[in-house]
């Protein structure tokens, strides 16, 4: 029964293998990719608040550094398991190539959860970790960066005690730390305005004129606001929003013919994107079932809520004046409905691509943390502009060349290009 | 009368009175004559007192005093005399009498009152020549034998002056002796009668006979003995101070006396209390009884007869505490009333902590805020000087027309009078109040009665308490008659009926506390505020404790901590481990923080709930302890700030009470300690509720702890045959009990973490999601492995959202053992608060451990009927379990109690009608079904149906679901209507306003019969032909499997009125 047991690590080897298949790629540069290059396991013992000693598991993967020191988050989770982080990590690889940053691909965890712990506690299982790997990490071999249940607290005191032990300044160690503490501008804005850098560039290739287009957006978190900022100053017009109301436990859309004033709608909502449904109704928003974005007659869809949110059953309701859907979430088209997407010729920016300005941004501040010099937050806009277009451009020129389906055409990519530096090193 | 006669008339009595006067000067000079002997001067005054009356040659004089007889040498006794005792110490000790010897001489009026005066002289000169007399012979006595012991000289002071004190003293001391053992000790031989043989009445207890009673003299003798045995056994410090002590005591009589005539008044009490403290009599050493005594006399008085709460009480009350009580009190003349439970919570919580722990703890006062009180029988006084005393009937109503009445009893108490004597004390306290806001609560006598959980049932009402004096009175006296009504109103009725307490006599006191905050803005408010209980029933880490306690607090009034709030959260603190809160991810934090507040406004004159974000952005930068009680988010992290970089105007403040355990003042670990105090003093856990106005921590109520119905406390059984037992648990159980759960859905742990892809274990949240929908609320349970709601790695639980599961009545996670590793529980963190604002109750199943039943073999071989209900899930069937139980167990149910104090959970099957041994099992009572809310539903359903047009409207057919069909369904459940609609939009619309009027209709009868207020009754659902062939939406509820949608009858359409 094991055996066909879900495993999250077993699935990412699968997708790697189909794409190897595509590249023909030879056998040992197969082998080396399947697989992380390193993998750490430790133990972190920590004095409880009540005196008694609790050793805690962590673990680091380092799945492949060929093109630049590896990167990724650090994840507490009581359920934290080898395979997942392994599986973690290969797609931090895939991830970082298909922006093409300089940096590879890792991930790490300690099997915790702080819901169960105080913060004292937590800040010794961050030092506690840092101790057990610190040098195996650092700004110009792996960085860390904040993950399931760890925020920018914990990346301070991870990078306290790495400069402790290492009697030296290094801010680059890790990312995702506060702004004013070597943290970087942009950083809210970054996902939701490389949603729409790549938006922008799909809409070129179509030779359509932004100003001309509309868009139906679902969620109002951060992602989602950025993005229709950036959106409307394009010039296009966002009219449906959805989003989720906790206080009815369900969703509902918001439309507006006349388009969407950010502003006014931001007036509405909370902090977590949760727009009340009153204030909005005077605001003379129409108030349409949550499923209702979908169904909109607009040149483009963007998801940016949560996952599985475009399914076979609703798949065929999307209008057919789409013509673009821009992932900002992570895996909201499932395999099925992608099929069905891909057979009515819809222009798929995938969740790797469209999504990639987070991890972009990232990259930014460890660069500026190696030069201890920061920028404003334009420059780093403009830098994840040139960057997220960049990119597009090298996916959709695949896509159109070899006329293959956008997201395989981002997979190839990504794979082609660690395959490459591994080649180009000599590796294998 | 000649004008001749007049004068002379007058002049003779002129007269007569300075012959009186110039008698009493006389007199006057001789007893103050001290160094003159008894006897001379006796007779001396003998020989004087005949010039005071009017035929001085006729009288004879008679003095007795004692044993010895003064008298006039001519002296004939006969009966015509006059007389006046004299008296020392409130004793007769003689008399003096004045005889004619002329029986036709009148004695005049004033003569008498003469004859007192000197004969009180004259008493008052024996007294003198008595003392002087003993301190000769004790100085006399004192050099002879060396130092006598100051306690000897006293003790003979009071033989000789006042035995009755004197045996007193004799008995007290002789307990003293026994009660620290002293009885055994050798006499000294010289003393042998002292043995405390002939003072103890030995075996008397056991005799029959009458105990001979022994004379004065006896007891006197008898004493003596005793103080000699005082004096070979303790040393003389000792021995005079407790004469001292017991002399003092005496002093207190009146005290004790009005406090144990039943008959005596709440103002005599008053009275006596003040002349007690006037006198300083506070200031003595009482011994312990006496304060004991004195206490408990009071308790009875004031607060209650119940053994319990005096038990307590007792230990802990100090007689000063009565002091400020009784100077702040209202109630109506010759009031025998009591101040009810919430006063009398108030009052022990009081003694209790400022005995043990005084009025400093973690460097922050304890405070209690400026309280009156009104008695209970002021609402009586009140209904009968307004000629209301028909309204106590109201209570054996039909439950209908108490509510329908009860608005108009409202502005009727609203508009009568108080008595003027009740408007004085209301201006006293208004004045005593002066323009700080106030809060005018019930504290009922059946309220806080241990078992019958009354919190809430009676109004609490806010009075902002600004405005002139009249306006602020009249404020008080609508609030004081709103809170009396809520006597009359349905719910408590209902609540007392459905408890056996309707007869009760329930007189309602009540108090009025100054509401505790700082003016910010225009509002008023407590920095925060909110309940504490001694038990943690919601612990949300298996390492909190039940004896950690739990902390519910709010910024602002504490109105949003008591009351569970569907879209607002209080944070929660277990003071036993402060430093693991429920949520910790910065999204979690901010999600469950409070974003709303209730303040006073005291511009508006009114209590207002209004959004925190709004109140800092104007005035964050006064309110109180900001600094340790908000924290602000800042890009996507929870930042601390201190109050220079607060920018209220453009940041994001939350919520979250990190500062209030970390600086020197401690308020969690005092709010702990103070739990941890009173439940041990009171020998039960408690709940209590606090506010803080930004430096000092305020008490503001203290009862035993109460259980929602939900949370009863269930007793486990233990006869159940291990054939009906589904499961049990043994750790981390909350109190539940849930008599009839009909519907178990089962993830079972192997299937689930067999499936292959992420997709399948998506399917699964998404089965759970429809089936969630489709079972009856609350009649199910939800069974998983691992952590339900997972985000990340579903693998580890089935990633549901907290509206995926809303309907369960509990969420069950089960951990079972890989090897020798026992996966990790959620303990529902995903979603903990809202589990715990909704009742929905979690238990986690640890089915490998020792002692444990899991009948797991039940679970996966009973039918499963998830590919009848949702038949899209079909191919799940191997992972997901829908268990229909009344047709699996031959119409049975599931019964599920959970205790927590002993930490023990049991899950079995029982019959439905089982409901005697169901009732037996809870030890508060559960609310029984008072009527049948789906039947009369479904008959309105029925009527509906018989009076639609369905021709105009386009109606194909009708059917009921729900929690109606299935009879299971509450006071406030809806009725849900499923019709086959085949018209046009102008039909549709019609068909609609056609029943909208229906479903507010039937809104007011429910809320009539219930009290429960919704905006309609009718949940409509049409669907259309489309809808059927699809099987989609709510067309699958026509022919379903489990929970089928019940056909009803339309009426012929022609025929149809209207």
């Amino acid at each position: 029964m094991d055996s066909k047991a879900f495993n999250p690590f077993r699935m990412a080897q699968e997708q790697f293998d189909k794409v190897a298949d595509i590249l023909n790629l030879d056998q040992g540069t197969r082998e080396l990719l399947r697989n992380p290059m390193r993998e750490y396991h430790f133990s972190i013992p920590v004095r409880m608040d009540d005196g008694t000693t609790k050793v805690f598991k962590g673990f680091r993967v380092q799945h492949n550094d060929a093109r630049g020191p590896a990167k990724g988050g650090i994840r507490f989770h009581p359920h934290e398991t080898i395979d997942t982080v392994k599986a973690l990590s290969t797609w931090m690889t895939w991830k970082c190539s298909v922006v093409d940053i300089p940096l590879g691909g890792s991930k790490g965890g300690v099997i915790c959860d702080p819901h169960n712990l105080s913060l004292r506690e937590q800040e010794q299982i961050c030092r506690g970790w840092v101790r057990q790997i610190a040098y195996n990490i650092g700004p110009l071999r792996d960085i860390p960066a904040p993950d399931v249940m760890t925020n920018g607290q914990h990346m301070l005191w991870m990078l306290d005690e790495y400069e402790t032990i290492h009697g030296k300044k290094f801010p680059g160690f890790i990312t995702g730390k506060p702004v004013g503490m070597g943290g970087s501008l942009g950083r809210t804005e970054a996902t939701g305005y490389g949603v729409v850098f790549t938006i922008r560039e799909a809409l070129r290739e179509l030779a359509i004129n932004p100003a001309e287009t509309t868009a139906s957006v679902q969620g109002f978190g951060n992602v989602a606001q950025y993005a229709i900022e950036l959106y409307t100053q394009m010039g296009g017009k966002v009219i449906c929003v959805a989003c989720w109301d906790q206080k009815e436990q369900k969703a509902f859309s918001f439309k507006k013919e006349t388009g969407v004033n950010l502003e006014e709608l931001r007036s509405a909502t909370d902090r977590f994107g949760g727009i009340d449904l009153v204030k909005a109704q005077k605001l003379g928003y129409e108030i349409l079932d949550g499923e209702a974005w979908i169904s909109q007659e607009v040149d483009i869809l963007i998801p940016a809520a949560m996952e599985n949110q475009i399914r076979k059953d609703n798949v065929n309701s999307i209008n057919t004046k789409v013509k673009i859907i821009a992932e900002g979430a992570n895996g909201p088209t499932t395999p099925e409905a992608d099929v069905v997407i891909q057979k009515n010729g819809i222009f798929m920016i995938p969740d790797f691509l469209a999504n990639a300005g987070g991890v972009t941004c990232s990259y930014f501040e460890q660069v500026q943390c190696n030069m201890n010099y920061y920028w404003e937050k334009d420059e780093v806009l403009s830098k994840l502009d040139i960057k997220m277009t960049s990119a597009f451009l090298d996916v959709s020129r695949l896509a159109q060349t070899k006329n293959i389906y956008m997201r395989d055409a981002a997979y190839i990519i990504a794979i082609n290009r660690v395959a490459q530096a591994c080649k180009d090193r000599g590796w294998v | 009368m000649t004008d001749e006669l007049h004068i002379k008339n007058i002049l003779n009595n002129l007269n007569e009175r300075k012959k009186e006067l110039n008698c009493i000067y006389q007199i006057s000079e001789t007893l103050n004559k001290a160094d003159q002997s008894l006897e001379s001067v006796l007779k001396k005054v003998i020989s004087l007192m005949p010039y005071g009356w009017q035929f001085s040659d006729n009288c004879s004089v008679q003095v007795i005093y004692e044993d010895i007889i003064f008298q006039s040498p001519q002296l004939k006794k006969n009966d015509h005399y006059q007389e006046s005792p004299l008296i020392i110490d409130d004793k007769i000790v003689g008399n003096v009498k004045i005889f004619y010897d002329d029986d036709q001489l009148e004695f005049l009026e004033e003569e008498q009152r003469l004859l007192y005066t000197i004969a009180e002289k004259i008493s008052i000169f024996l007294h003198r020549k008595q003392l002087k007399k003993v301190l000769a012979e004790l100085e006399q006595a004192s050099i002879s034998q060396k130092q006598k012991p100051e306690w000897k000289t006293i003790i003979e002071l009071l033989r000789q002056t006042d035995s009755d004190n004197y045996l007193r003293i004799a008995r007290k001391l002789m307990n003293y002796l026994f009660w620290i053992g002293r009885t055994e000790t050798e006499c000294p031989a010289d003393a042998e009668e002292c043995s405390t043989k002939d003072i103890e009445p030995e075996g008397l207890l056991f005799t029959n006979k009458p105990i001979d009673r022994q004379d004065k003299e006896t007891l006197i003798q008898q004493s003596r003995h005793i103080f000699q045995l005082a004096e070979n056994n303790l040393d003389d410090e000792e021995i005079l101070l407790n004469i001292q002590k017991w002399m003092q005591e005496d002093r207190l009589s009146f005290l004790t006396l009005t406090l144990e005539d039943m008959a005596t008044s709440l103002s005599d009490i008053q009275n006596a209390l003040e002349r007690f403290f006037y006198l300083n009599l506070d200031r003595i050493e009482l011994s312990n009884y006496t304060k004991k005594n004195l206490s408990v006399s009071l308790i009875l008085r004031f607060f209650t007869d119940q053994l319990e709460f005096i038990n307590i009480a007792k230990h802990f009350v100090d007689i000063n505490y009565f002091r400020d009580l009784t100077r702040r009190m209202i109630f109506p003349a010759n009031s025998h009333g009591k101040l009810g439970g919430k006063s009398a919570g108030i009052f022990l919580a009081k003694s209790i902590t400022s005995s043990l722990f005084g009025n400093k703890l973690h460097g922050i006062n304890i405070c209690y805020p400026n309280t009156w009180c009104i008695t209970s029988d002021t609402m009586h006084r009140f209904l009968y000087y307004n000629n209301l005393e028909e309204i106590i009937e109201q209570k054996y109503k039909d439950i209908e027309q108490i509510r329908s009445e009860y608005a108009n009893i409202i502005q009727l108490f609203k508009n009568s009078h108080f008595p003027p004597e009740i408007i004085k004390e209301f201006n006293r306290a208004i004045e005593d109040f002066g323009d700080n806001p106030i809060i005018v609560r019930s504290s009922s006598l059946l309220e806080d009665r241990v078992g019958a959980v009354f919190s809430g049932k009676y109004k609490s009402l806010f009075l902002a308490n600004q405005g002139s004096r009249l306006e602020k009175i009249n404020a008080l006296a609508d609030a004081v008659a709103e809170v009396y009504a809520s006597v009359f109103s349905p719910d408590p009725i209902e609540y007392r009926r459905e408890r056996g307490l309707l007869d009760f006599h329930e007189e309602m006191a009540i108090i009025i506390q100054q509401v505790v905050g700082k003016k910010v803005g225009d509002y008023f408010l407590p920095a925060f505020a909110g309940v504490a209980f001694s038990h943690n029933e919601f612990r949300w880490s298996p390492r909190i404790k039940q004896d950690d306690g739990l902390i519910r607090i709010v910024p602002g009034l504490g109105t949003r901590a008591v009351d569970r709030l569907s879209d607002d959260y209080p944070i929660l603190i277990a003071p036993g481990q402060p430093d693991l809160r429920v949520n910790v991810t910065p999204d979690e934090i901010c999600r469950y923080s409070p974003h709303k507040i209730d303040v006073i406004n005291l511009k508006k004159n009114t209590f207002e709930t209004i959004e925190i974000s709004e109140l800092l952005k104007e005035h964050g930068d006064e309110y109180p302890m900001a600094d340790r009680i908000l924290s602000f988010y800042q890009n996507g992290d929870i930042r601390i700030l201190n109050k220079f970089q607060m920018d209220f105007k453009n940041a994001d403040p939350i919520v979250t009470f990190h500062g209030l355990n970390h600086t020197s003042k401690n308020y969690v670990s005092l709010i702990g300690d103070i739990l941890t105090l009173l439940k041990r003093k009171i020998d039960a856990p408690v709940d209590i509720e606090f506010a803080c106005d930004g430096d000092d921590f305020y008490l503001l109520q203290c009862r035993a702890q109460s259980s929602k119905v939900s949370e009863q406390v269930a007793v486990i059984p233990k006869d159940i045959p291990r054939s009906d037992i589904l499961f049990n648990a043994n750790r981390f159980i909350a109190n539940g009990y849930l008599p009839e759960i009909t519907h178990i859905v089962y993830v079972t742990p192997e299937g689930y973490s067999s499936l292959a892809t992420l997709d399948e274990m998506k399917n699964v949240a998404r089965a759970v999601a429809k089936i969630n929908k489709l079972l009856p609320k609350r009649k199910f349970i939800l069974m998983g492995p691992g952590r339900w709601g997972s985000r990340g790695d579903i693998k580890l639980g089935v990633s549901v959202t907290y509206s995926d599961i809303n309907n369960t009545a509990v969420l069950i996670e089960i951990a079972r053992k890989k090897g020798h590793f026992t996966s990790d529980l959620s303990f529902g963190t995903h979603f903990f608060q809202d589990l715990v604002e909704s009742n929905i109750l979690y238990l986690p199943l640890y089915p490998d451990e020792e002692n444990i039943i899991f009948n797991e073999k039940f679970l996966l071989s009973a039918e499963n009927i998830l590919p009848q209900i949702a038949p899209e899930f079909a191919h799940l069937a191997d992972t997901v379990r829908v268990i229909d139980i009344p047709a699996a167990r031959r119409n049975q149910v599931l019964r599920i109690l959970m205790n927590a104090d002993l930490d023990e959970a049991l899950a079995h099957f029982a019959s439905r009608d089982d409901k005697s041994s169901a009732a037996s099992n809870v030890i508060i009572p559960v609310e029984p079904v008072m009527e049948n809310h789906w039947l009369w539903r479904l008959r309105m359903a029925e009527k509906i149906a018989s009076l639609i047009k369905a021709d105009l409207f386009a109606v194909q057919a009708m059917y009921i679901f729900g929690s109606v069909k299935n009879a299971n369904a509450g006071p406030a459940s809806d009725i849900d209507l499923l019709l086959h609609f085949t018209g046009n939009d102008q039909q549709r619309k019609e068909l609609l306003n056609w029943l909208q009027g229906w479903s507010l209709c039937l809104s007011e009868l429910n809320y009539l019969r219930t009290g429960y207020q919704t905006e309609g009754l009718l949940d409509i659902h049409l669907i259309t032909d489309d809808d059927i062939a699809r099987n989609s939406s709510f067309a699958a509820k026509i022919d379903a499997i489990t929970d089928a949608a019940k056909p009803l009858k339309m009426g012929n359409h022609e025929e149809s009125p209207q």
